[in-house]
């Protein structure tokens, strides 16, 4: 993936592949498949914050959870109204769930300016707990928000995601997150991360470069959200909790920090393994924790991360 | 007189109770190229940090170009035309030395962050006018043979060269050095002093040099303020300081009346 | 009147064990500069500790109550050790991330073993301290309610003792303002560290029971939201400062119960995290903090 515009048309191969072959996948394996696209939406997009940026953060199961009720909120009360009689499976639905989708992504990206604010005066640790800090009060404000379910949740979203739509997502997120940090101007992502102090005397806004980081990563984040309601079918808030955020955590440090194959690879493997764990499922989490902390200890750059600086692009 | 391009009018910085800048009235004119030195301590970075807008003044002024820069954060300041280098060098642990000059091409980049997705011709020229400006500027500097290594792992010198010319990508009419000469070998500061006349000359540049090495000092300025405990105490040509009086104690106690830069 | 005062009752006893749990990561936060996200589950494990001692011991009387606590408060003493040597210490020079990210790991490390150890449903945990409803001038509170706050207090007064009158307490301020002078005035930083780790972990221990004491049932997830409240607590007193997280801790607790009261109960635990956030963008320095400037 050299070039970004030569992925994109690769997963445009992909998702059409998959989606004809869609009938004769055992559907057991489709929605690993799903739940795997899903996966790499959330930790690429939380990359841009976390590793390109620098930013550490917390809540991205928040803004997961913005997206997936404001997405399950448009289908669910303006679907009726705007499909009527049109078959299921036809253009009207996939036209009402990509609008859903990016309401639930713009409403996430809100979300995300309204963090990222605070996040100019916040470093390390203490942003870490602010993001934290508000995810948890997304959470506490849904449980109490009684028209969209309440702690009960929202029940009857429709089963509109398919795997093209996920890999339509996670090509879209890689693009973007690519094309961005590849750019002169993303490269003051790395540089904010990299030095505050250096990076606006080189003439950069730090304040606007994690604004626009923690903004674009949410509306993934948020998009994210709207697949994975409308592949369950049912969210509730307590769905999209700290340990939600700290599993897209151990997927982008796993993948190691702004390395964005490394975390594709990160979400894929951290996937798949919990379903070939399955016969121990009760020491999941335990292997997880330790892997974490192993990590940590043995190779803190990620497990994926091999590479020396990249050259940049002659153009 | 003109208006003078860098006004600082009883600028005053404080940190508690401590006045790191007193009250310091300095005058830029267009094309200078100005020292400030000063014992350890003296508030010479403190200066250059509060004309950067890291610090933001107790009282007193600071214009650049007739415009007040107070309240200005730092990359307003760069954009006003404002560069700088740091004592102890500051640059991107991750990127590479060309990727250095081209992040601080963005100033003048014409394509809007947006058009990355869409990748039009436009956006292509914006990309390459980047790359090309800062190829330039490598090559004018030497530095083009590091191009796609890690600034980190330059040696020191180039590192120091490198801040420069990242200051220089902003396309500044003003640039502050402070200390280049820090750490370098004798070699290397005779090298640094050219370098400086020629940044100078080639760049229509505005100079305002923080140093220790009184060489480089004397060697490059045409005019020279010292500070000590924060409050300019003398400022002149070189020949004048070198035998300021007040300038000998400040720099080696009241005993010392001999001349400090003789040799 | 009566529902204040009942309240305000409530809500110290809450606010005292936040305080305990304060402590620790405020007197960690001094020496090491990183939240140690696993100081919440060492308050879990201590409660625990104190659930599995409860039958040795003669509980049900004071000193009964008093060796549970105890012994729970040594548990969690060795745990912190233990974690700080095994997880922390190899990471000394590493960037602040890296350690922030394996103390997330150790916490969810201690919250996974211990839902395979301890088992994921709620136990009830048993009375140690002798339980007895007291009625005073109108008000009614629980005799545990008046132990925790009598042991709160004299923890804290002990704390203070220690680290303001003993050598090893002068040498954690020391290493709190400047580790690197502290190690040239002959002060072995590890030995100040793991100091601080046990004590801090004693405290959470203490506050594990104590908690455990008020709140019938616990769970190996008990720590995660306490904890949590407990760190907002140390930076709305100024993080690094005692006294801070003692006044940050019963301040929370109060908020929450007064909130818990109102007609805005639901909302309760999303307080904590919205004064943080004031906190934060208004006064970082926290209530008793001083703020920093950045060296260019």
């Amino acid at each position: 993936m050299r070039h970004p515009v030569f992925g994109l048309l690769l997963a445009l191969i992909l998702g059409g592949t998959l989606s004809a072959l869609s009938d004769r996948i055992d559907p057991y394996h489709l929605d690993v498949l799903i739940g795997v696209g899903i996966n790499v939406v959330l930790a690429v997009s939380l990359n841009l914050v976390a590793g390109h940026t620098g930013q550490f953060s917390l809540g991205h199961a928040g803004f997961m959870a913005v997206g997936a009720y404001a997405a399950a909120a448009v289908t669910i009360f303006l679907g009726p109204r705007l499909l009527g009689d049109d078959p299921p499976g036809g253009l009207a639905e996939n036209t009402l769930f990509g609008g859903a989708l990016l309401a639930g992504g713009l409403a996430a990206a809100l979300a995300g300016l309204l963090v990222g604010i605070p996040s100019l005066r916040l470093r390390g640790d203490y942003l870490a707990l602010v993001t934290l800090g508000f995810g948890e009060i997304i959470r506490v404000l849904l449980q109490n928000f009684e028209p969209l379910g309440g702690a009960l949740g929202l029940n009857g979203i429709p089963a509109y995601t398919t795997v093209a739509w996920v890999v339509a997502a996670g090509a879209a997120t890689v693009f973007t997150v690519g094309c961005l940090v590849r750019s002169s101007y993303g490269l003051g992502f790395l540089a904010v991360r990299d030095d505050e102090i250096a990076a606006s005397a080189a003439g950069l806004d730090p304040a606007r470069y994690k604004v626009v980081a923690f903004t674009v990563g949410a509306f993934f984040a948020g998009i994210a959200g709207g697949l994975f309601g409308h592949f369950k079918m049912t969210i509730t808030p307590s769905g999209f909790d700290f340990s939600r955020s700290i599993e897209i955590v151990v997927m982008v440090i796993l993948g190691g920090l702004g390395n964005t194959i490394g975390v594709i690879l990160a979400a894929v493997l951290l996937t798949l393994l919990p379903e070939f764990l399955r016969p121990v499922a009760e020491y999941r989490l335990v292997l997880y924790s330790l892997l974490l902390i192993g990590l940590m200890l043995a190779r803190p750059q990620g497990l994926f991360s091999f590479r020396t600086p990249r050259p940049a692009p002659r153009s | 007189m003109s208006t003078p391009l860098l006004q600082l009018s009883q600028a005053t910085v404080r940190f508690g109770g401590l006045t790191a800048v007193d009250a310091l009235d300095l005058t830029l004119g267009e094309r200078e190229l100005v020292g400030l030195i000063g014992p350890n301590g003296a508030g010479k970075t403190t200066a250059f940090n509060l004309i950067t807008g890291l610090y933001p003044p107790a009282s007193g002024s600071v214009t650049f170009a007739g415009r007040p820069l107070a309240g200005l954060p730092p990359h307003r300041i760069v954009a006003a035309g404002i560069a700088r280098t740091f004592q102890n060098i500051r640059l991107f642990g991750s990127l590479s030395v060309l990727d250095h000059v081209r992040v601080a091409g963005n100033l003048h980049r014409t394509a809007a962050p947006w058009q990355a997705l869409v990748r039009l011709s436009s956006f292509r020229e914006s990309e390459a006018a980047v790359t090309r400006r800062a190829e330039e500027l490598l090559a004018l500097f030497n530095l083009e043979r590091f191009r796609d290594i890690p600034a980190r792992s330059l040696p020191y010198g180039e590192q120091r060269r490198l801040e420069i010319v990242r200051a220089l990508a902003t396309r500044p009419r003003l640039l502050l050095l402070d200390e280049p000469a820090a750490g370098l070998n004798p070699q290397e500061k005779i090298e640094l002093v050219a370098l400086i006349q020629r940044v100078h000359r080639e760049f229509d540049l505005t100079i305002l040099l923080v140093e220790h090495s009184m060489k480089v000092v004397m060697g490059v300025c045409q005019r020279i303020a010292v500070l000590d405990h924060g409050k300019k105490i003398a400022e002149g040509p070189p020949a004048a300081i070198r035998r300021d009086p007040a300038v000998i104690e400040a720099y080696l106690g009241p005993d010392h009346a001999t001349a400090l830069f003789h040799h | 009147m009566t529902e204040f005062l009942q309240q305000l009752v409530n809500g110290l006893s809450l606010g005292a064990i936040y305080a305990l749990i304060a402590l620790g990561y405020t007197m960690v936060y001094g020496v090491l500069r990183f939240i140690n996200f696993a100081h919440s589950d060492v308050f879990m494990v201590g409660a625990f500790a104190g659930l599995y001692l409860a039958p040795l011991a003669h509980a049900g009387s004071i000193l009964g109550g008093l060796l549970v606590t105890g012994g729970a408060m040594l548990a969690a003493s060795l745990l912190g050790v233990a974690i700080e040597r095994l997880a922390y210490r190899p990471l000394r020079h590493a960037p602040t991330l890296n350690v922030l990210i394996t103390a997330i790991g150790v916490s969810c490390l201690l919250q996974s073993a211990g839902q395979l150890v301890f088992g994921a449903a709620p136990r009830s945990f048993p009375v140690i301290f002798p339980a007895r409803a007291l009625s005073v001038g109108g008000l009614d509170f629980s005799s545990n309610q008046v132990v925790v706050l009598v042991f709160a207090a004299a923890l804290v007064v002990g704390l203070r003792l220690i680290v303001f009158h003993t050598r090893m307490g002068a040498a954690l301020r020391a290493v709190s303002q400047n580790p690197r002078a502290a190690r040239l005035m002959g002060i072995d930083n590890d030995v100040v560290i793991r100091f601080t780790f046990a004590l801090g972990s004693a405290l959470a221990g203490a506050g594990g029971v104590l908690y455990a004491v008020n709140y019938p049932t616990i769970d190996p997830l008990m720590g995660v939201l306490p904890g949590l409240k407990a760190f907002v607590a140390a930076i709305l007193g100024g993080i690094g400062s005692i006294p801070g997280a003692a006044l940050g801790g019963l301040l929370l607790g109060l908020v929450e119960t007064f909130v818990g009261g109102s007609e805005y109960s639901t909302y309760k635990d999303a307080i904590a995290f919205a004064l943080l956030i004031l906190f934060l963008l208004f006064r970082p320095a926290g209530l008793l903090g001083k703020s920093r400037i950045e060296k260019v």
